[in-house]
């Protein structure tokens, strides 16, 4: 019953919505999230023709095209047909009118009824919204903030309006009040068409059919709610979800480097997006279906980055990897978790190719590899558990993070120095040339793990694959490597494959996690649901067995069943 | 949030205005001798005449040249208002603050004091005291400048109060510095913009006062004043004398006022942001 | 009932730095505004060397009065006795109305003023509703129309008018209509000795009124004009005002129902101290058009020095702006829902 064809807003020179196209469905709910400068607040005003600036392109409301009618027609939609309820920042009600008097006033200024029955289903509406009757005539300054809220929402409703917009219903409120408007609004989804526009995730999520991801001024990803906030497909979408507090998500949270700077050619996003290509500068990308949702992404969303199909391999009779099947996309870690003996260095080294797979298949980027040449280790690297092994104590480090450069024969010995400097800056060690001529045996152990990482890190691999990277190290050392490669995942894009046996830990560093028992993946999905919700046994055991420091209350001190974890 | 108060003003087309005419009375008044033909307090025998040559604007019932007279006038009006101004200004600066940092009793006891003053109509008092006091033009000055401080004063306490719970007071007291750094760093340079719009007011005020004044008879016989020049034209309203003679002095009165009150004006939008033009067509602010 | 201090603090924050500056007017401030008037108005002319009842009187009316009457007010007034007892008997001759004698008028000074003060009253209540209605309304439709041609020149004018001292309109108008084009009296309330009455009256009176009406009113209207104007760019940029237009509502209703019943509340608070100002301004055009009002008695006596006039007039009228800001004071309440008793 709504439909936007390429609807462009800017004021001045700024260009804040930049070609939206939208269709909405009768009693359907969409939510529209973004951050601050997306442009929401501006989609919002742009439908009731509010917004300042200049607006192109089309609007239809049940076929009617609103951006061409005079504005006295739009002034009869506004208010009648089409309602708008506005976030409570204060004074969003006028502070010398009467709370009920304000809700009657549309009715009244349409002509629609009459002053008493006016004034009947204005206090109807009130009531509906939850509002005390004591309070009808009450002043806007008298009521908290959850009940002027209320009465916005009752004022939106009470024309029975075709469509009602939302702005930032729950933000300025505090806890409680959130809880009873949101309730209130799920209460009318379905019999209006809602439109929500919010940064707060989680509202979203509890009023939406669908949702849209804006950014810059355009939709990256439009989808069924639950689909598109559990597994999104745009990176954007994905980036925000991760920087997202909440109390689901159990790895910490990242942001997005760089930050939103516009106009900008091509891709909005793709500045700050870790996996954009060249075409990703030069054209828009269109919204696109995408297994059942929306992507406006070249590469058509969050792009599959490794699979492995059947992986198997025996040592003897001991079936140390029996057909695995994984799978990790761009930017994303998956913690591989078992105990020793489980099989998951097997698979590692199998991945890496220093072991020779019994069967099965590897795809890289969707290409089927079958030797791993020198290409395919400028795209994945491997750091291992013990890097007082795996660095040769007779190269120094400059030497040893040129290594792989040399290998390679990437540049000229200015150009690698250049590239050792940098990478070694990015795991924030020395660049000095003191640091550089020393040798890893005067390292500390965390020293010597980062100049291992800078080593994997200087081809510019898509694919790290790290195999108990903190086994050797103390733990307050070991919490600086892992920060140190959740920056580098949002600074590089760089996805992992997180090899380990503390499904702890996992839970801090990984977006999926795969646990893995006599060389099978007993479950797979993501983080959070596999923590606080596991199928298996296995599962179930690794959590009650890993380290807990529940010290309050009388529960048991040692094992916790997964019900009691938080 | 920065307020430039002098980019504020001359940006805008009202604050070049303003600035430009006051700066034009101000030279008359500056270069009066040089600019004055006669010593404007001479009287001679050619009274009422006409505009000439040697009289650019004629002459007044006894005489005087009234040329002369609106050049010298516009230094009484200055003199006066800048005085007053200053003093007033200076005055409620320091016992608005004062009344800010002490607090307690010493702050209730000035506020009822300067809230009295503040509803109390100058002009009233001051034809009361000139009864009574016979005023020379300092006395004047001093008197206007002691009923003109109040509302200043309410202004810069406020702004003194808020401005001691500002965070960056706050801070700088974590780092230990005492009362009168956090006086002379933080608190009067946010002080100066309130300071000078108080300024403005005061001044425009009291050149209206003196104006007023004179014009009922309250001034210094010694001094030249283009309020008692239009009540004296208007005595003799019924010769044609009025059209060179009172108009002028009331004209140039009201340019004086119209050009602070254009400078004024231009200072709005740096107190509050709110008023700020965001459409690029203002042109009169 | 709520102190008015907190709710003159509350509209303070409302409307910023003005509020600020008038906000905490209270009861108390007006008895401490009587109180230095009344002191002043006594002390003044006890503190003056030579004679009390010279000083009092001013040696022009001493000179005609009998031996015998200046012997009556030296003891009414207690004037041979202490500080003390001669504020007592100050005071009470305040209340019982005994204001004094006027040697030029020949009259006790209470009478002589109560015969001016209608005329001041009408000119004065006249004018301030004038200049506040029209100002108002233009600042709204001003305010309304920010930037546009109209609102551009409605401001410069406004604002130039408001550099024009009243006592130069005043004057500007009598020598232009009143004597070079005879269109209007000179001075005067009423023609003398006419012998009119009824609607012949009223017009004489109204034809009277006319030029000092306009010069008092024009010089003030600036003033109104230009606070709502300022209020109403305010206002305009709240978000009710967003959640008014969402509604669907007409301009008018916009402009007048939301924007411009907040913007009036501060011409309301500052119609106190506007009277202050009005009073200012009415001598002066009384004096100009010799209106026969409270500011030309004020005039004539400080000619004659009738210094008992003076004192008369000053604490009648520093009374009555006092009166009128504590019952705007009150009526504010009323009027800001936000600032009133209802809870």
């Amino acid at each position: 019953m709504l439909k936007l064809v390429d609807l462009r807003v800017s004021y001045g020179r700024d260009q804040i919505l930049n070609g939206i196209d939208l269709e909405v469905k009768d009693g359907e709910s969409l939510a529209v999230i973004g951050e601050s400068g997306a442009g929401k607040t501006t989609l919002g005003l742009s439908l009731m023709r509010l917004a300042e600036g200049d607006i192109r392109g089309q609007v239809y409301l049940d076929g009617e095209e609103l951006l061409s009618l005079p504005e006295s027609s739009m002034r009869d939609i506004r208010g009648r047909r089409m309602s708008m309820a506005f976030q409570n920042a204060n004074n969003a009600l006028n502070p010398v009118h009467d709370v009920l008097g304000q809700v009657m006033e549309p009715l009244l200024a349409h002509g629609i009824v009459d002053k008493p029955q006016a004034r009947e289903r204005a206090e109807d509406s009130l009531t509906r919204c939850g509002l005390d009757p004591d309070k009808f005539s009450a002043y806007p300054h008298q009521l908290s903030g959850g009940e002027q809220q209320r009465v916005l929402i009752a004022m939106a409703l009470v024309s029975e309006p075709e469509l009602i917009i939302l702005d930032e219903p729950v933000s300025s409120l505090d806890a409680a009040s959130r809880a009873g408007i949101i309730e209130l609004l799920q209460g009318i989804r379905g019999s209006s068409t809602m439109i929500i526009v919010t940064h707060d995730i989680s509202s979203a999520a509890h009023l939406a059919d669908r949702v849209a991801s804006l950014y810059a001024g355009r939709i990256m990803e439009l989808g069924a709610t639950t689909d598109v906030l559990s597994s999104p497909k745009h990176p954007y979408t994905r980036a925000l979800l991760r920087s997202y507090p909440n109390m689901t998500t159990v790895k910490d949270l990242q942001g997005i480097k760089g930050r939103l700077v516009r106009p900008v050619p091509g891709c909005p996003f793709h500045p700050r997006c870790t996996q954009a290509i060249a075409v990703c500068a030069q054209e828009i990308p269109e919204l696109r279906a995408c297994e059942g949702r929306a992507v406006a992404c070249h590469r058509g969303g969050v792009v599959t980055l490794l699979e492995t199909r059947n992986i198997s391999k025996a040592f003897g009779q001991t079936r140390a990897v029996d057909s695995v099947s994984l799978d990790i996309v761009g930017g994303e870690t998956l913690a591989l978790v078992g105990q020793s003996g489980s099989g998951k260095t097997t698979l590692a080294r199998a991945i890496v190719g220093l072991l020779e797979a019994d069967s099965g298949e590897l795809y890289f980027e969707g290409q089927r590899v079958d030797s791993r040449d020198k290409e395919f280790y400028k795209q994945v690297q491997m750091v291992s558990q013990n890097p007082g092994e795996s660095l040769s104590h007779r190269l120094t480090v400059r030497e040893l993070v040129m290594e792989p450069l040399d290998i390679q024969g990437i540049g000229n010995g200015e150009e690698r120095q250049q590239k050792v400097v940098r990478v070694l800056e990015e795991v924030e060690l020395p660049t000095g040339e003191a640091f550089l001529d020393t040798y890893p045996h005067h390292l500390s152990g965390g020293e010597m793990q980062r100049v291992a990482i800078a080593r994997a890190l200087v081809l510019d691999p898509k694919l790290l694959i790290a195999d108990e990277p903190t086994a050797f190290l103390d733990s307050s050392v070991q919490a600086k490597i892992l920060r140190l490669l959740l920056t580098l995942q949002e600074q590089r894009g760089l996805s992992m494959l997180f090899i380990t046996h503390d499904i702890a830990m996992a839970r801090k560093v990984s977006d999926r996690i795969a646990v893995m028992l006599d060389g099978r993946i007993v479950e797979q999905g993501p983080a959070n649901r596999v923590v606080t919700e596991p199928r298996h046994p296995y599962t179930q055991q690794l959590i009650g067995t890993a380290s807990h420091l529940h010290l309050w209350g009388d529960g048991d001190r040692l094992h916790h069943t997964h019900t009691q974890q938080e | 949030m920065h307020i430039s108060m002098r980019r504020e003003v001359s940006r805008s087309h009202s604050g070049r205005f303003g600035i430009g005419l006051l700066a034009l009375i101000t030279a008359m008044a500056l270069f009066a001798p040089l600019l004055a033909g006669y010593d404007p307090l001479v009287q001679s025998t050619a009274a009422f005449q006409p505009p000439s040559a040697g009289h650019l604007l004629g002459t007044n019932h006894v005489g005087q040249d009234i040329w002369s007279q609106l050049v010298y006038g516009a230094r009484t009006s200055l003199l006066v208002g800048f005085t007053v101004a200053s003093i007033a200004t200076l005055l409620s600066a320091i016992i608005g603050a004062a009344s800010a940092l002490i607090g307690g009793l010493f702050d209730r006891i000035t506020m009822r004091i300067v809230d009295a003053f503040i509803v109390i109509p100058i002009l009233i008092i001051m034809v009361l005291l000139a009864a009574y006091l016979k005023p020379s033009l300092w006395v004047l000055i001093v008197m206007l400048s002691l009923l003109s401080w109040q509302g200043g004063a309410r202004t810069v306490r406020a702004q003194s109060l808020s401005l001691k719970e500002r965070m960056h007071v706050s801070a700088a007291r974590c780092f230990g510095a005492g009362r009168w750094y956090l006086i002379r760093r933080h608190i009067l340079p946010d002080l100066s913009p309130i300071l000078v719009v108080g300024f403005i007011h005061s001044l425009r005020r009291a050149v209206f006062l003196e104006a007023g004044l004179a014009f009922i008879g309250i001034a210094d016989p010694g001094t030249v004043s283009w309020g008692m020049m239009m009540k004296k034209a208007l005595d003799f309203s019924y010769m044609d004398a009025w059209t060179w003679w009172l108009i002028p002095a009331g004209v140039a009165l009201s340019l004086t006022i119209v050009a602070i009150t254009f400078i004024g004006h231009a200072m709005e939008p740096a107190m509050d942001p709110r008023l700020r033009k965001e459409v690029e067509g203002e042109a009169i602010a | 009932m709520r102190s008015i201090r907190t709710i003159c603090s509350r509209s303070a924050s409302r409307f910023g730095l003005l509020g600020r500056v008038l906000g905490a007017q209270n009861i108390t401030t007006y008895i401490i505004a009587l109180a230095i008037i009344l002191t002043l108005n006594f002390l003044l002319p006890r503190l003056m060397p030579g004679d009390p009842l010279m000083a009092i009187y001013g040696d022009e009316a001493l000179v005609q009065m009998s031996p015998q009457l200046q012997a009556n007010l030296v003891e009414r007034f207690a004037l041979d006795q202490s500080l003390w007892q001669q504020f007592g008997a100050y005071l009470k001759g305040l209340f019982t109305g005994d204001l004094g004698y006027s040697y030029y008028y020949n009259a006790p000074v209470f009478d002589v003023i109560l015969g001016r003060l209608p005329w001041t009253l009408l000119l004065v209540g006249l004018s301030l509703v004038l200049s506040t209605f029209v100002g108002v309304f233009l600042g709204i439709e001003s305010g309304w129309r920010r930037g546009s041609r109209l609102d551009r020149s409605m401001l410069a004018g406004m604002m130039s008018l408001n550099g024009f001292p009243d006592f130069f309109i005043g004057t500007v108008l009598l020598l232009v209509f009143g004597v070079t084009l005879g269109l209007l009296p000179l001075s005067g309330a009423m023609t003398p000795y006419s012998g009119l009455s009824g609607g012949a009256l009223l017009l004489d009176v109204l034809k009277h009124l006319v030029l000092p009406l306009t010069a008092l009113t024009l010089a003030h209207v600036a003033a109104a004009y230009l606070l709502t104007r300022n209020t109403m760019i305010t206002v305009l940029k709240e978000p009710f005002m967003l959640t008014a237009r969402a509604k669907g509502l007409s301009p008018r209703v916009l402009k007048y129902r939301h924007a411009g019943r907040n913007s009036m509340l501060p011409v309301l608070t500052m119609t106190g101290v506007w009277v202050g100002v009005m009073i200012t301004g009415t001598l002066f055009i009384e004096i100009i058009f010799s209106y026969p009002g409270l500011g030309y008695l004020m005039y004539e006596a400080l000619l004659f020095r009738d210094h008992v006039v003076i004192q008369g007039v000053l604490l009648l009228v520093a009374t009555a702006v006092l009166a009128v800001n504590l019952l705007v004071d009150l009526a504010y309440t009323r009027v800001d829902p936000r600032v009133g008793y209802a809870h």
